[in-house]
């Protein structure tokens, strides 16, 4: 399973006089573990957002498994997303949220009055997985930004995807949740050979978890390669 | 035809270049003296404000002669009014309790067409054309006075306290449509968006993105709409649509102004305890509200 961007071009916007993301070719294999990088605003999460059908191209395509995707689609089975803030529903419980990723397999029928037994034991493993089952039932909001996190990892885990979009995942975490979130991306990566595409702001971190990494500026791609020598590479450029 | 169209763009050309110099030499003048620049603008804001109080009032025509003449009729309108006769009090009661019950179910009836009118309505869930329709039938709504709705009803139901519930859940939907519509728009659009991505169709994203988060404050906009029904139900008596109105416009026309006194008091009290009772529930569900959106 492999995403290939090619020539993608945003609409032009009128604040920023260019478009958000300018011309950006890349190709992401299936197993890969890339840390996308970039100051604030340099158009990594667009990117990532784009790649599951949320923002418009006015040019280029982007293909996975070799299909271009219509980007009126927002829905692709093999991708999950973990969205900058968790984009959780902070109202519901943990283990509605979890279970909330499972609706794209499911009739809004069979979803009326809750969700299958099934679904439920496996969103309760999952939470069991991430340290949180002894919170699979409070309501989101009162669970810290690091708890949060990892309902957002469980929700996208129980789509049971080939690929795993990360926009900051660990951006406000204490360091050792941001370890903890670090080491589960590396074990999904590890033993599941899951395509991780994470936006970090850690160059140290990208340097001991991914293989490959991206570098964003203004919207076009200054870097694509090794992880080593990072710092360098970005004061050079 | 040809020569004026060449006139034509010609005057065109020296108008656009005019603006342009115009805008240019404004441009520079307000870039070297910006303080200048805000004092006019605050100034013509006033001016404008001063003209549209302006207009309305030689709209109303107020005569002030004649405001002072009428002085004394109002006094003695209060002055009758006066002391209340509580030999009514039974009838006031039973009415008030009536006017309550069309209260709960007008608000109810409102409350459950307006949800779905609400959703196709929303700028974040209903497509382009299905929101314009739903929103020109929201305002043909509002613009119908309750007291039309009332004689409307009261035409086909007859007089009475159903014709009146009635009157009010259509009167509700004006309102509380548009307030359910601000809520739903109101949703962190990330939390759609995640749904969206993992494949939700339409209504279970209404179900499990929308309906949580809006929930809380929509039923404090439920509350307070009972709570202003009580209210409205006391004009629809008016056309004979049941309720307190009935009564006391009968007394009033009948000139018994101490018996109207005690039907307004019994309303009075019966509204403020309502709205004692409402703003408290409404507080808890908007801290409520409040804690599940501060993080954002
Ligand atoms: N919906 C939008 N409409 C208009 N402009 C937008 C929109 N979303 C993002 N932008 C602009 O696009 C640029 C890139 O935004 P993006 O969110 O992709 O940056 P980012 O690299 O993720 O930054 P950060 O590190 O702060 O998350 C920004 O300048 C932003 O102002
Ligand atoms: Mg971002």
């Amino acid at each position: 399973m492999t995403i290939e961007c090619e020539k993608i071009t945003t609409p032009y916007s009128n604040n920023l006089n260019r478009p958000i993301l300018n011309n950006i070719s890349c190709k992401i294999e299936q197993g890969e573990f890339v840390s996308l990088l970039g100051l604030n605003g340099a158009g990594k999460s667009t990117l990532l957002r784009s790649i599951v059908g949320l923002v418009p191209l006015e040019k280029g395509v982007i293909k996975v498994n070799g299909i271009a995707q219509n980007q009126k689609q927002k829905h692709r089975p093999d991708i999950a997303m973990l969205f900058q803030g968790g984009g959780l529903i902070r109202q519901l419980s943990a283990i509605e949220n979890v279970l909330c990723g499972r609706l794209g397999s499911l009739s809004a029928w069979q979803t009326l009055w809750g969700f299958p037994k099934r679904d439920r034991r496996l969103a309760l493993e999952l939470l069991d997985r991430l340290g949180l089952k002894e919170h699979a039932y409070q309501k989101t909001a009162y669970l810290s930004g690091g708890q949060q996190q990892r309902v957002a990892i469980a929700r996208a885990l129980i789509q049971n995807p080939r690929i795993l979009l990360a926009d900051e995942p660990i951006t406000g975490l204490d360091i050792l949740a941001a370890k903890q979130v670090m080491e589960t991306l590396a074990e999904l990566h590890a033993q599941q050979g899951m395509t991780i595409v994470v936006v970090l702001h850690d160059l140290a971190l990208a340097a001991a978890y991914a293989q490959r990494a991206i570098v964003l500026e203004a919207g076009r791609i200054i870097y694509d390669g090794k992880c080593h020598n990072l710092p360098e590479i970005l004061q050079a450029g | 035809m040809m020569a004026n169209a060449i006139t034509y763009q010609k005057f065109c050309k020296l108008v656009k270049t005019e603006v342009k110099a115009m805008t240019k030499t404004f441009k520079t003048l307000t870039f070297k003296h910006p303080l200048l620049f805000k004092l006019v603008k605050q100034l013509l804001i006033v001016l404008a404000v001063i003209a549209v109080y302006a207009w309305a009032l030689q709209g109303l025509q107020v005569d002030l002669k004649l405001l002072k003449d009428s002085w004394p009729y109002i006094v003695d309108f209060i002055t009758r009014l006066w002391p209340p006769d509580l030999s009514i009090l039974d009838i006031a009661i039973v009415r008030l309790i009536e006017t309550i019950q069309m209260s709960i179910w007008g608000t109810t009836i409102g409350a459950i067409l307006s949800l779905p009118l609400a959703v196709v309505s929303a700028r974040n869930l209903a497509p382009r054309w299905l929101q314009f329709c739903a929103n020109f039938l929201q305002n043909v709504v509002r613009s119908i006075p309750s007291i039309v709705l009332g004689l409307l009803f009261v035409a086909a139901t007859g007089l009475g306290a159903p014709a009146g519930t009635l009157a009010l859940g259509i009167y509700t939907i004006g309102y509380l449509a548009k307030f359910y519509q601000e809520a739903i728009e109101s949703v962190d659009p990330r939390s759609i968006e995640s749904l969206q991505v993992c494949g939700a169709s339409w209504l279970q994203i209404a179900q499990y993105g929308i309906l949580p988060q809006v929930l809380p404050l929509g039923l404090g906009y439920t509350l307070y709409m009972f709570e202003y029904n009580i209210r409205a139900a006391s004009v629809l008596g008016v056309v004979g649509a049941g309720g307190i109105g009935f009564e006391l416009v009968n007394y009033i026309k009948g000139f018994e102004y101490n018996k109207a006194t005690t039907m307004m008091l019994v309303l009075l009290v019966v509204v403020t305890a309502i709205d004692a009772l409402s703003s408290k529930l409404r507080q808890r569900l908007e801290a409520s509200y409040r804690f599940t959106h501060k993080n954002k």
